[in-house]
């Protein structure tokens, strides 16, 4: 087992979460021209929330202030399979994306039930919002992999992301999985133009308003995973370009890996400044696209194998 | 074999005995300790030859027009049997605790429990049993004790309904079964399952074909996939939450247990059965799946996952099939086991919400989401079975729905060399599972949250509390097995290897074990990070929750904007959660919606009801009650003088029958 990789591995997973936000933060400061706030300014506010003592509504059941450490536990679960350097991760076995996918699935289950607990009316159309969006997205991801395993062959999802460099059909189905896994992105992470972050009315908001009413270390862990489910993506797309494999090359790989990484979060800025969110009932619309993407790559796949 | 007949007096006796006594409690003693005896005694062979000792087989001698009965138990048929009893005794018990009310009444309870013990019986007649009639005889008791135990609250219109409904799809399947093997018996001219299955595997063709299309038009009427399900959510509706459990998770599995014995019996499978069964369990995944969410009858809505699961495990026999024609032991492994683990795990998990869903009907009379809220409170364990149950079902890690779905899963994106096209298939098959379960996803969260959490909408509804012992130790045992084949899903691997080996006896001697032994690898691990998981989440919920050192919380309202509500009822609705979604589908689910709009500057009585109806009963019955609208429209454009019209007609009918008279040449006997 590569200790070294694996150490580099855990370093990204853990630390991206504050910089890839505050990337964004700070994209999105530069094209309104403000200076914006510190790149690591959310590990302070994370700080912040640790030290405050939870509020918790008089109606919640006691799943509620578990379910936030559950969703974190999870994203962290799903970031030891997820192959952020290119061909490797830590933890891999056979299929281990199906393991991947529904440990986040479990996270948003939990995460949507959280949001229900307190009875109140906008975290319930948060939490609809979530669940019908999800089902959605959801197929096109494993429309992606089942690009990926139908073209390599492999089993395993760093050896499939691996692998894909050297079919002979990547330089064609590169650019629409990585559309797809963007758009994957943008629906996971609550961004524009599937979701604002930002946005102060609950009437338009899905991630957030799941965790109106989550306070202190609670809010922090809710946070600290939204942002970890970012970096899980933007790792993907990054494992996708990078042409390094870093079992051969380590230094190329993991410095190309992080390049790239942060590329996708100044793209996450850009997208989100200089459009708007989409209106809700056209976000469905939006993640097809992703499926289509993926459903396209399968059938130069396909093709591909007749010779075409 | 003897104790198995042992087992069958045993039951039989205990239902003859139970009609016999005065009070109600000494007819359901009676009832469940012949239960628990006979389950006792058949494991005692049951066991044994699941886990790799030979078969057992039996004659019994019998009059002329059946000639010898002949039984075998081998491992399919025991790892039918070894969850089906007991499961069938744990119903029993919980009906101690449902039926409660009824037992200081002069309502005859030692009918219901002499049904439970047929039921009972009709699994030992139909996982044994070799020679036709016997299996049909068990398959027909199953289907009118279910009949009867669906209907125990009969004096309810709807009820005695819900019953005939079914009684009528259960024997428009029969009719099916009893087609295929009168078209096997004209072959083999024998009565035996064995015979049919040598014939079977030597005459591969257009009857073969045939027999293959009817018979899984019946299994499927019997296991409720789409389209043939429509009797299914209306009787779980109208059944007690303990009939509606077992049809659900135990009698109606002999559907797909049919299934598997007949693709054991077809030797090689034609590539397009394989085809077939995946296209006919994703398109019974979907529907199911995506009627569930706009139920607002909790049984009604884990009816409808019933078909959602049936048809999960249908893909996996599907894939199992392909592994068959392709000759790749690893796909029939995956496909098979992974399909009979779905089928066991459902079995687990399904009983277990159903009787959270008793338990719910036992203290609050109503099963309508829109009633109910805020139960977690009152009934915590329940609550607690029931997102165990809701996680599991939306197969999820770290329960047990996750392992059987991976196993799946894994046959779907197989690393065997299949060509590319059926690859990128497979792949998309993989897609409407990922979307299946992200819908069962919603759906589960949408019956929690609205049942169990915030408050509860309707204040004439009676104070909830947690149900008796009878019913939540029955929920509890289901609960802790979903969770332990989940934890450790090679236990259920373990059950499910001997009836998937049988599947492999035609492939080399060593194959079997080695691909089977490549699956248990990939379990213990699934099961290490479920084990993982399970145990890093009680760390640090006891660390930041439960810890002394921790600070408590405070305790406040919930956050004012939206919920300062004046009264509960204006909290998020199962309706309100499903409506976005559902507006997706309306083809598929139809929604139908009475209002009364509020009018004048004072307005008094108002109200808005929306109704998700089945569109395949919706049809059915339109069609019943008044013709189908375009045969009516075509009929009126004919006249009916025309004799053109008539000659014509005539003509095509003559034709028609030369043609199956010449098609049927050297086809038919």
């Amino acid at each position: 087992m590569n200790i070294g990789l694996a150490l580099i591995h855990w370093a990204i997973v853990l630390s991206m979460p504050i910089l890839l936000v505050g990337l964004v933060n700070r994209t999105k400061s530069w094209w309104v021209g403000r200076k914006g706030p510190r790149l690591f300014q959310s590990a302070y506010d994370l700080w912040r929330l640790l030290g405050k003592r939870p509020v918790v509504s008089t109606t919640a059941s006691p799943l509620f202030r578990a379910g936030a450490y559950v969703v974190l536990i999870c994203g962290l679960l799903a970031a030891s399979m997820i192959p952020l350097l290119g061909q490797f991760a830590p933890l891999q076995f056979s299929h281990d994306f199906v393991v991947v996918a529904y440990t986040l699935g479990l996270a948003r289950i939990i995460l949507m039930i959280s949001a229900m607990d307190v009875g109140s009316s906008f975290e319930g159309m948060g939490a609809a919002r979530e669940a019908s969006f999800a089902t959605f997205a959801e197929p096109a991801l494993f429309l992606l992999i089942g690009t990926a395993s139908a073209a390599t062959g492999m089993t395993s999802f760093a050896d499939l992301i691996g692998h894909l460099h050297n079919t002979p059909h990547y330089a064609i189905i590169v650019a629409p999985l990585t559309i797809a896994l963007l758009i994957l992105l943008q629906a996971e992470a609550a961004r524009i133009p599937v979701d604002d972050p930002m946005t102060h009315l609950e009437l338009t908001m899905i991630h957030e308003v799941m965790i109106l009413d989550h306070s202190g270390p609670e809010l922090a862990a809710m946070q600290y995973a939204a942002a970890l489910k970012m970096t899980l993506y933007a790792g993907l797309i990054a494992a996708l370009i990078n042409p390094f494999n870093p079992l051969a090359d380590p230094v190329g790989g993991v410095l190309v890996s992080l390049a790239l990484m942060l590329t996708v979060a100044v793209v996450v800025g850009c997208i989100e400044s200089l459009s708007a969110r989409l209106p809700m009932r056209w976000v469905p619309a939006y993640l097809l696209i992703a499926s289509v993407a993926a459903l396209g790559s399968m059938l130069v796949i396909g093709l591909g194998a007749n010779g075409v | 074999m003897n104790q198995l007949i042992l087992a069958v007096l045993i039951l039989m006796l205990g239902a003859g005995l139970c009609l016999l006594p005065i009070r109600n409690a000494t007819r359901t003693g009676i009832g469940l300790v012949s239960q628990a005896v006979a389950t006792l005694v058949a494991w005692s062979v049951v066991i044994p030859v699941l886990l790799g000792a030979p078969d057992i087989t039996g004659e019994m001698p019998w009059a002329y027009p059946i000639g010898d009965l002949h039984f075998r138990l081998d491992a399919l048929g025991a790892f039918f049997l070894s969850w089906s009893l007991p499961m069938t005794f744990l119903g029993g018990v919980y009906a101690v605790g449902y039926m409660d009310k009824y037992f200081s009444t002069p309502r005859h309870l030692g009918v219901h429990f002499a049904l439970l013990n047929m039921i009972s019986v009709s699994f030992l007649l139909v996982y044994t049993g070799e020679h036709t009639v016997t299996f049909l005889f068990g398959w027909e008791i199953a289907a009118l004790a279910a009949w009867l135990l669906v209907i125990w609250d009969y004096p309810n219109e709807k009820v005695r309904f819900a019953g005939f409904n079914y009684l009528v799809s259960t024997h428009i399947g029969l009719i099916f079964l009893v087609a295929a093997v009168m078209i096997l018996y004209t072959r083999t001219h024998s009565w035996f399952l064995d015979d049919f299955g040598d014939w079977m595997s030597h005459n591969p063709g257009t009857l073969r074909n045939t027999v293959f299309l009817l018979l899984v038009t019946s299994f499927g009427l019997k296991s409720a996939f789409f389209p043939f399900h429509s009797w299914l959510p209306r009787a779980h509706a109208a059944a007690p939450a303990h009939v509606s459990a077992l049809m659900s998770g135990v009698i109606h599995k002999a559907g797909l247990y049919a299934l598997v014995r007949f693709i054991l019996l077809l030797g090689k499978p034609d590539e397009w059965m394989g085809w077939f069964l995946i296209v006919f369990s994703v398109i019974s995944a979907l529907v199911g799946g995506l009627y569930t969410v706009g139920q607002r009858d909790l049984k009604r809505l884990l009816g409808y996952s019933s078909t959602e699961n049936v048809g999960i495990a249908g893909i996996g026999f599907g894939i199992g099939c392909l592994g068959l024609t392709w000759d790749s032991p690893g796909l029939v492994a995956l496909g098979f086991g992974g399909g009979l683990l779905h089928v066991l795990n459902h079995a687990f998990f399904k009983c277990q919400l159903f009787y959270a869903a008793g338990c719910v009907y036992q203290v609050k009379h109503v099963v309508d989401l829109e009633r109910l809220g805020g139960l977690f409170k009152l009934m915590p364990i329940t609550a607690l079975c029931f997102v165990v149950g809701g996680i599991a079902i939306s197969a999820l890690p770290p329960f047990n729905g996750f392992a059987s779905e991976f196993m799946i899963y894994s046959g779907l994106f197989t690393g065997e060399s299949i060509g590319v096209w059926a690859k990128l298939t497979l792949g998309l098959v993989a897609a409407a599972l990922a979307f299946v379960g992200a819908v069962s996803a919603l759906s589960i969260t949408r019956a929690f949250g609205v049942i169990f959490l915030g408050n509860s909408r309707d204040s004439s509804l009676p104070e909830g509390r947690e149900a008796s012992r009878w019913m939540l130790v029955p929920m509890g045992i289901h609960a802790v097995g979903t969770i332990v084949l989940g934890v450790v899903p090679v236990l259920g691997l373990a059950m499910v290897a001997g009836p998937t080996a049988l599947l492999m006896r035609a492939m080399p001697n060593g194959v079997a074990t080695v691909n089977l032994q490549s699956t248990m690898e990939t379990l213990t691990r699934i099961g290490l990070i479920s084990g993982a998981l399970v145990l890093s989440i009680g760390l640090v919920i006891w660390w930041r929750l439960k810890s002394p050192k921790t600070p408590q919380p405070m305790l406040n309202a919930t956050w004012g904007c939206g919920y300062g509500a004046p009264t509960p009822r204006m909290q998020y609705t199962g309706a309100s959660f499903s409506t976005d979604f559902a507006a997706h589908f309306k083809n598929i689910m139809v929604l139908i919606k009475r209002k009364k709009a509020p009018a004048g500057y004072f307005p008094d009585d108002s109200y808005v009801i929306t109704d998700c109806v089945d569109s395949v009963e919706r049809r059915l019955y339109s069609v019943i009650s008044h013709g189908d609208e375009t045969a009516t429209d075509l009929s009126r454009k004919m006249q009916e003088d025309d004799p053109r019209l008539a000659f014509s007609a005539g003509l095509a009918a003559l034709v028609v029958i030369a043609a199956l008279v010449l098609l049927a040449e050297g086809v038919l006997p």
